[in-house]
């Protein structure tokens, strides 16, 4: 069961990086590019590597705007990527649930 | 992988969640709304010339208090149509982050209400630490809010240094002008910047 559950876990979340990222997006409905590289503390690379996995898994939505003629780069989590995460949730609530019962 | 570390990981979502939830409920109308009221009360001020230290006070800080009450109305009728809770995390962490240097500003308004005969120097740097201290208010409060409001509290705080320096000086060579006049200071400050920082994120806002 252990076992079973583990191997569950989904590994594009599972990523620290990409942790923050979707707790961050999983708190607010829209960020931008400085917002989230602000509130997490992440360099613009690792953002953009990160995001643009979760982009391919179809966890996150870019919207890609110009603001006073600048660019304006948004984020946002798609339905697939709030129901990944909340699985992922789930997982790590269930594994320190079974630890508990074990004990 | 075992349950302390899922437990730890929990503890971090968590964590990260409260940290990077931003609030930014209503703050392009309300900025506006009070940089309006803000305008309105410097003419005000100003046109039926309120002179006294006293009147003064209580006049901006009932203006302040006014502003304060009517973004707060604005914020729960957001809340209420999107249907969200008005007291929600990020509202209680953008407030909280305000009352500090609020509670401060508060305290030397009080102070030129209850001693009427109170020195112009101290009324005419009045707007100058009110400044510094709302830039400072909105300082504290920008680390839970968009970009820009720290920035915002910044120009607060160097309109503020700068106008006390300005007056400091008048003060000493003795050549501080009437009383009424430091409400047209207030209603530029407070009023004419919110006013355009108000514009500025209605542009931006729907943009992003």
């Amino acid at each position: 069961m252990k076992t079973e559950t583990f191997s569950q876990i989904n590994k594009v979340i599972h990523e620290k990086g990409r942790m923050a990222i979707m707790s961050a997006l999983a708190a607010n409905p829209e960020m931008s590019f400085k917002e989230l590289k602000g509130a997490l503390g992440m360099t613009d690379g690792n953002v953009s590597v990160h995001i643009r996995t979760l982009q391919q898994a179809g966890y996150v939505i870019v919207s890609k705007t110009f603001v006073n003629n600048r660019p304006h780069t948004s984020y946002r989590m798609t339905e697939q990527g709030l129901k990944a995460f909340s699985e992922y949730i789930d997982l790590l609530e269930e594994i320190v649930r079974l630890n508990r019962e074990s004990h | 992988m075992d349950a302390d570390w899922a437990a730890q990981r929990l503890g971090e979502i968590r964590t990260l969640m409260e940290r990077s939830s931003l609030y930014r409920r209503a703050l392009a109308p309300t900025t506006t709304l009070t940089g309006i009221i803000g305008m309105i009360a410097g003419i005000v001020g100003w046109t039926f010339p309120i002179e006294t230290g006293k009147g003064f006070c209580i006049f901006w800080m009932m203006t302040g208090g006014i502003s304060l009450l009517v973004s707060l109305l604005m914020i729960r009728r957001q809340a209420w149509k999107d249907k969200e809770l008005f007291w929600s995390r990020p509202t209680r962490r953008f407030i909280q982050a305000l009352c500090p240097a609020l509670f401060a500003g508060t305290c030397l308004g009080i102070i030129g209400m209850v001693h009427p005969q109170i020195n112009k120097a101290y009324l005419w740097n009045l707007p100058a630490l009110w400044m510094m201290f709302y830039g400072c208010a909105l300082f504290s409060a920008g680390f839970f809010m968009p970009r820009g409001i720290r920035l915002f509290g910044s120009i607060y705080v160097l309109c503020g240094a700068i106008s006390m320096f300005h007056f400091t000086t008048e003060a000493l060579h003795q050549t501080l002008p009437r009383i009424v006049h430091a409400h047209i200071v207030m209603g530029s400050s407070f009023g004419i910047l919110h006013f355009f920082y108000g514009i500025y994120l209605s542009l931006t806002e729907h943009n992003s």
